[in-house]
Parts: C-alpha cells; sequence; structure tokens
C-alpha cells in the first residue's frame, strides 16, 4: 500500500517535471523567437540611422509603425482591403470550382485525361502574369480581367493536385468496391473524392498563395484600387512607409486566407491530421 | 504480371494515349482558330494561331519581333541571365541557410519565426521596395527573383534535413563520426532529393516573379516585351513573348530536373 503510494507520488511529481521541462522549453522557443524578431528590427532600425548603403533609401520601422496606425483610420485602407479580397475570392472560388472538377474527371477517366493532358503541359509553364496584357485585351471590364487572371494562377495547381490525388488512390479499393457491386456513383462517391481529398486541399492552399502573388502584379499592371495598388501608389508618390505597410497588410491577408483554406481543410477531412 | 501480350497491350495503350493527346493539343489549336476566326465574342480581338505562327517565323515581322530578329534574342538572354543570376544566389544562399536551421535547434528557434514572419509576403510586394532599395534597375529584377526562390530553397531544404532518421545521425556519431562528417555524409545526402525539390519550385517561382517584375518595372527582358507590345496593340507578338516564357521557363524546369535525377540517382534505381 505504501509502496503504491510512493511510487505514485514519484509518478506524478515526474510527470510534472517534465511538463514543466516541456513548459520551460516552450517558453525558450517563444523568447528567442521573439528574440530573432526584435534583432532583425533593431538591425533594420540602426542601418538605416547609420545610413548603410542600400538601407538608407528605406524607411525605418519606427516610422512605419506609424504609417500602419495612420492607415487603420483611414476609410480608403478598408475599402483596399475589401477590394483585394472580392478579386482573391472570386478567382479562387472560380479556380475550386472549375479546376476540381476537372481534376476528377482527368483522374478518373484515362481517356480524357489523355486528350487534356497536353494541352494542360503546354499551357502551365507560361508564367499568369504574362497573361495580364491578353486578359486586358480579351475581358471587357479591367476588374474581370484582373479576376481572371487569378483565376488562372490558382487553377493550374488545383487540377494538378486534384488530378495527382485521384491517381494515389489504391487501384484495388476500386477493385474491391467493383466487386462488391458498386455503381460508378458511389465509387466516386465513397472513394474518389475522399481519396483525393487531401491532395485537394494541398492544391488549394498553394493555390491561394499563388493568388495574392498574381493580385498585387495584376493591381499594380491593371487596376486603380486594392492593397497591391496602394503599395504602388505609395511608392509613386514617395509615401515610402506606406510601402512596407501595404506589403505587411498583404503578407497579414495571404496568411489568414491560408489559415481559412487550413481550417476548411480540418473541417472537411475529420479523418486526417491538420496540416 | 508477366502475360505473354502485355507488352504489345502496354505499346497499344501508349500509342493509343499519343494519339489522343495530339488530337486534344490540334482541338485546342483548331477551336483557338475558329473562335477568332469567326470572331465569337471578344475572341475578334484576339489573334488566331496561324498568324501567330506566320509573324514569329517572318524574316521580316509586322512588329519587329520573330525569329529572324535579333531584339527577340536579347529579350530572352536578358531574362535568362536575370533567371539563372538570381537562381545562383539563392542556392548559394539558400541552402546552407536551409541545413542550418534543419540542424540546429538554435539557428532554428532564432530564425524560423522571423523567417515566417517575411515569407507571407508574396515577392511581388517587394516590387516598390527592390527598386526603391536598389538604384541599379539589374539589381532591382535579380533581387526580385530571388527573394521567390530562396524561400522555397530555404524551406524544402530544411523540410529535408529535419526528416533524416535521427537514427542514421546517431549511428555515425556511434562509429566516431565528427559533425563535419556527419554534414558531408549523412545531412547533406539525405537532403538532396528535398533540396532538388525545393530548387524545381524555385526556377518556376522565379520565372513567375521575373515576368512580373519586368512588365512593372523593366526596360528590358521576356515581361517587358510583352508589355511593351501590349501598349502598342500587337497582339501577336504578345502570344509570341508568351509562348517563349512558356518554352524558356519549360527549358529551365526541365534541367533542374535533368541535374537533380542525376545527382540522386540512387533514388531512382
Amino acid at each position: 500500500m505504501r509502496l503504491e503510494g510512493v511510487l505514485t507520488a514519484v509518478r506524478v511529481s515526474a510527470a510534472r517535471g517534465t511538463r514543466l521541462r516541456t513548459k520551460r522549453v516552450e517558453s525558450v522557443r517563444v523568447l528567442r523567437g521573439a528574440a530573432g524578431i526584435m534583432g532583425f528590427l533593431a538591425l533594420w532600425e540602426l542601418g538605416v540611422l547609420a545610413h548603410v548603403p542600400i538601407l538608407a533609401q528605406i524607411p525605418a520601422p519606427l516610422e512605419v509603425a506609424r504609417a500602419q496606425w495612420q492607415l487603420l483610420h483611414e476609410a480608403r485602407y478598408y475599402v483596399d482591403w475589401l477590394v483585394s479580397l472580392e478579386r482573391v475570392s472570386a478567382g479562387f472560388l472560380i479556380a475550386a470550382l472549375v479546376g476540381i472538377p476537372l481534376g476528377l474527371l482527368m483522374g478518373w477517366r484515362a481517356k480524357f485525361r489523355y486528350l487534356t493532358f497536353p494541352v494542360f503541359e503546354i499551357l502551365r509553364p507560361i508564367p499568369p502574369l504574362a497573361w495580364v496584357p491578353l486578359s486586358i485585351v480579351f475581358w471587357p471590364t479591367t476588374e474581370s480581367s484582373i479576376v481572371f487572371v487569378i483565376f488562372l494562377g490558382a487553377f493550374f495547381t488545383v487540377v494538378l493536385n486534384t488530378l495527382a490525388g485521384v491517381r494515389a488512390i489504391d487501384q484495388r479499393y476500386v477493385r474491391a468496391a467493383i466487386s462488391l457491386g458498386a455503381t460508378p456513383a458511389i465509387i466516386f462517391r465513397r472513394i474518389i473524392l475522399p481519396g483525393a481529398l487531401p491532395s485537394i486541399f494541398t492544391g488549394l492552399t498553394v493555390g491561394m498563395g499563388i493568388t495574392w502573388s498574381v493580385l498585387i502584379a495584376a493591381e499594380i499592371i491593371a487596376g486603380k484600387s486594392g492593397l497591391g495598388y496602394m503599395t504602388w501608389e505609395a511608392y509613386v508618390a514617395g509615401a515610402f512607409p506606406i510601402i512596407i505597410a501595404g506589403m505587411f497588410s498583404i503578407g497579414v491577408a495571404g496568411y489568414a486566407s491560408s489559415a481559412v483554406v487550413r481550417l476548411v481543410a480540418r473541417y472537411a477531412m475529420p479523418w486526417t491530421k491538420p496540416f | 504480371m508477366a502475360e505473354p501480350d502485355s507488352h504489345s497491350l502496354r505499346r497499344r495503350l501508349r500509342s493509343s494515349q499519343v494519339l489522343l493527346g495530339a488530337a486534344g493539343a490540334l482541338a485546342f489549336v483548331a477551336a483557338w482558330y475558329l473562335l477568332v476566326r469567326f470572331e465569337v465574342w471578344r475572341f475578334a480581338k484576339l489573334p488566331d494561331p496561324l498568324s501567330v505562327v506566320r509573324e514569329w517565323t517572318a524574316r521580316r515581322p509586322q512588329y519587329g519581333v520573330s525569329l529572324y530578329t535579333a531584339a527577340y534574342y536579347q529579350d530572352i538572354w536578358t531574362s535568362t541571365v536575370r533567371v539563372f543570376c538570381a537562381f545562383a544566389l539563392a542556392t548559394l544562399l539558400g541552402v546552407p541557410t536551409g541545413i542550418a536551421l534543419g540542424w540546429s535547434r538554435s539557428v532554428r528557434e532564432f530564425l524560423f519565426p522571423l523567417l515566417e514572419l517575411i515569407r507571407p509576403i508574396p515577392p511581388l510586394a517587394w516590387v516598390p521596395l527592390a527598386v526603391l532599395m536598389l538604384a541599379n534597375q539589374e539589381a532591382a529584377m535579380i533581387f526580385l527573383t530571388w527573394i521567390a526562390a530562396f524561400f522555397a530553397t530555404v524551406l524544402n531544404t530544411m523540410l529535408g534535413v529535419t526528416s533524416i532518421d535521427p537514427a542514421y545521425v546517431r549511428a555515425a556519431y556511434c562509429l566516431g563520426s565528427r559533425p563535419q562528417d556527419v554534414l558531408r555524409h549523412v545531412v547533406v545526402p539525405a537532403a538532396l532529393p528535398y533540396v532538388f525539390t525545393g530548387l524545381q519550385i524555385a526556377m518556376g517561382v522565379a520565372w513567375f516573379s521575373l515576368v512580373a517584375g519586368e512588365m512593372i518595372a523593366g526596360q528590358a527582358g521576356l515581361g517587358y516585351m510583352i508589355l511593351s507590345a501590349y501598349m502598342d496593340l500587337q497582339t501577336t507578338t504578345i502570344v509570341i513573348g508568351m509562348v517563349t516564357l512558356g518554352l524558356v521557363g519549360f527549358l529551365s524546369s526541365a534541367l533542374v530536373r535533368w541535374l537533380g535525377e542525376r545527382l540522386t540517382a540512387w533514388q531512382f534505381s
């Protein structure tokens, strides 16, 4: 009895010790990360103050923080956010709605894949931004041409990842289902779709990242509004701190939208660990 | 699965694959041609494939850019040099950074959060800052291309190092290896396949951001060629530029892939 009690006490205290240690390791990790970021900011500030060649041209972090604070009080800043978000979501959603079914069909039906894959491989290496001029010529409004280019940015990644996901499904599952009398509709719904889902979401996450990059360039080249245009306008007007505040805002926007995709992925695939 | 006619079956499958692929590509070009020719909706504004080919192979091109003009090769050369400079810099700086981040926990803990803070900023959002920081136009273009390629290289290299089975590292130490031996004989070879995955992605994003950089702030190169053709409303030249970009991008990715397959040959044996 007594021995057992002692043993339990030892075990509990050992467990507490590990927990304490992991907690300490965790806090060291956070501190070190913060130190790295603070060190970077300090070097940047000092570099600007000391007129180090390349850094001398750019605004110091404190100025950037002030500019960001001012931006937060301007209505136009939020309008720019909204416009950019609208463009990205439109292009991204169209890419998902067109790309996922297309990729599924290409993966599922070999004939269809043979027919369409070469065209994809021809078009894919053309960088999305190279489509901007042709897109402006083709589409009736600037807005639709920007959305089209964003769509292209995500489209190829979504299609190719969906296709790869379907092709990676173990053929034995499909054969087993067929021999148990499953109809094509059931195979599609129970095997193809869930089997490809992780890969589809990888494609969507990567595609979301590309989307923001494309948006910025498209807004600079063709836009009159949005976060990318705001950044470029700040450059043209010589309001340099706003450039970096704009870059920061774009980073936050991109990060947040990738987080949304990951969240959806977790709800759509409760059986996998979140990546 | 060694059935007697499985070989010929496979061959027949392959030939039908090639035929279907050719049919698909032909259908695409034909659809493009017909849509433009019969002026369906706004396709009337685009050039048809035949006139693109004619312009591309003309000795005296209508708009000044074809296989027979020096300007065409100058633009290709300018862009290619920029991409390869940036790519080389990204490899030289990115691979060691990635190895350091993956191998040493303190380096990772100090630097990784900073990296993760900067990484979500799309490479193209750096355009104004790059132009501002680097007075030299060439340097600004290379910087933009570099920053895109750098992150892809660093992250994949780091992933490669962190996914090494620690047992290998311990075994090497046990057998008396010094840290530099472990680095040379365990860490680098084990990370190499990941490094090349990173480099392939890097090559793709390098062309991607170079084109945007040249369109926004360039005075030469393929991206600039496309944009100036747009300004002069020469849609055929735009398409020639796009196709060229696709070809050059494809070839440079193929080069990286070929190099990677040669250097990590043990994977495929």
